[in-house]
C-alpha cells in the first residue's frame, strides 16, 4: 500500500475530502466567494475622505420643530445671529418663548409686539456690554414657515428692526441655480 | 497581513519591515464611515437677505449735505393677476410696469417652490436701463421696496425677493471684483 500524505480529518478514520469537495464546488460553482481587500479598502478610504471633506464641526444650525422653509436660489452664506423662530403662533428666541403673534393676526393689522421687542433689546445691550466700543451689527435671522401670512412676517420684521436689529435674514434652504438665472 | 517591504540592509538590526494589521484598520475605517455618515448634514441652510433701512444716529460733528432723493424700484404684488413695477424719486413717479403674474411652482417634497422668472427677467432690464448704482467702485445698491397685502404667504415673499435679487452686478470687495446682487429689498409698511 502507496504511503500517503494524511488529509485534513474529522475523525481518525473520517476523512474531510467530502468537506472540501463540497466547498471547493466539486464540479458545480463554488459556495466560496472571495473578497478583493485592495478594492474595498480603496473604497473605505475614499468614502471617509469625501465624508471627511463635507464634515462640519460647527454643526448643523438648529431649526425649530414643525416648521417648514421655503427655498430660495439667490441666497447667502448663513452667520451666527440670534434666531427669532415663529412656530404657529408662537414665538421663540434661540429657542426661548418670546410671545406670539395671536394678537397680529387677530387685528389684521402691523403692530409691534413687545414681548419679542423686550428680548431682542436686552439682547442687543448684552451684546454691546461684552463688546465695548464696537459697532454692533444688528443681524438677526428669521426662521418663518412658508405658509405664514405676510401680516406676521411684517410684524416680526418691523419689530426686529425697533428692537435695533435692521439688518434681518430670512433662513431658507439653498436651492441650486438654474440655468438661466 | 498587509505588509510593507522597504527593504534596507540585512543582519540582526530591528527589521525595517513594517506591517498593518488589517482587520482593526477595516474596524477603524467602518467606524469612521458610520460616525461620518451619521452626523452629516446633507440640507445645506443659508439665508436671504432684508434691510429694515434705519438711518443711523445723528453726527452733530459732520455737516450735513442735502442729498436728492434716489430713484427706488417699488415691487407690487397686491394683485393676483399683475405684478406692477414702479420706479420713484421721493414722492414722485418715473416709471410704471405692469407684469404679467405667472407663478411657477414647484413641488419638492413637503416644499412648495415658488418662482417668478418673468418677474426676475422683467426687473433684471429695469435696472440695467434706471439702475443708479452699476458702477463696480460704488458701495451702495439700489433700494427694491415690496408691497404686499397682509394675507400674502411667506413663500410667495420669497418668491418674489428672490426674483429681485436674481440681477446681478460687480462690486469690488477688497481689491477683488465680484457678483453681488444688484438690489437691497425691504418692506413697504402699509
Amino acid at each position: 500500500m502507496p504511503i500517503k500524505t494524511p488529509g485534513r480529518r474529522l475523525m481518525a478514520h473520517v476523512g474531510l475530502e467530502f468537506v472540501q469537495k463540497k466547498v471547493s464546488g466539486g464540479g458545480h460553482r463554488s459556495t466560496n466567494a472571495s473578497l478583493s481587500l485592495t478594492s474595498m479598502i480603496d473604497f473605505l478610504v475614499v468614502t471617509v475622505v469625501f465624508l471627511l471633506m463635507t464634515f462640519s464641526a460647527s454643526g448643523e444650525t438648529p431649526i425649530a420643530r414643525g416648521l417648514t422653509l421655503p427655498k430660495a436660489e439667490n441666497t447667502m452664506d448663513m452667520i451666527d445671529a440670534p434666531m427669532v423662530a415663529i412656530v404657529g403662533s408662537q414665538l421663540l428666541v434661540d429657542g426661548a418663548p418670546a410671545g406670539n403673534t395671536r394678537a397680529v393676526e387677530e387685528a389684521d393689522r402691523l403692530q409691534r409686539i413687545d414681548e419679542l421687542f423686550n428680548i431682542l433689546k436686552a439682547k442687543r445691550e448684552l451684546w454691546k456690554q461684552m463688546h465695548p466700543g464696537k459697532d454692533f451689527p444688528g443681524v438677526v435671522v428669521l426662521q418663518i414657515d412658508q405658509n405664514i401670512k405676510a401680516i406676521v412676517v411684517k410684524s416680526v420684521f418691523q419689530t426686529s428692526a425697533f428692537a435695533g436689529f435692521p439688518n434681518v435674514s430670512f433662513m431658507c434652504n439653498s436651492i441650486p441655480k438654474s440655468p438661466g438665472g | 497581513m498587509g505588509g510593507v517591504d522597504v527593504g534596507g540592509p540585512k543582519g540582526k538590526r530591528k527589521s525595517l519591515d513594517s506591517e498593518i494589521n488589517m482587520i482593526p484598520m477595516i474596524d477603524l475605517l467602518m467606524v469612521t464611515i458610520s460616525f461620518l455618515l451619521i452626523t452629516a448634514v446633507w440640507t445645506h441652510m443659508a439665508r436671504i437677505n432684508a434691510d429694515a433701512q434705519v438711518p443711523g444716529p445723528p453726527r452733530p460733528d459732520t455737516e450735513q449735505v442735502k442729498q436728492e432723493p434716489e430713484k427706488q424700484l417699488h415691487v407690487m404684488m397686491q394683485s393676483e393677476e399683475k405684478f406692477v413695477l414702479v420706479w420713484k424719486q421721493g414722492n414722485q413717479t418715473v416709471d410704471s410696469i405692469d407684469v404679467p403674474r405667472k407663478d411657477v411652482v414647484i413641488q419638492e417634497g413637503a416644499t412648495q417652490v415658488i418662482r417668478f422668472p418673468d418677474l426676475a427677467a422683467k426687473i433684471e432690464s429695469e435696472w440695467k436701463a434706471k439702475g443708479q448704482h452699476s458702477n463696480p467702485a460704488d458701495k451702495k445698491l439700489d433700494q427694491a421696496i415690496l408691497h404686499t397685502d397682509n394675507k400674502t404667504e411667506f413663500k410667495y415673499l420669497i418668491g418674489v425677493i428672490d426674483a429681485v435679487y436674481q440681477t446681478h452686478r460687480e462690486q469690488m470687495i477688497g481689491s477683488k471684483v465680484d457678483k453681488v446682487s444688484a438690489f437691497n429689498v425691504t418692506f413697504a409698511v402699509n
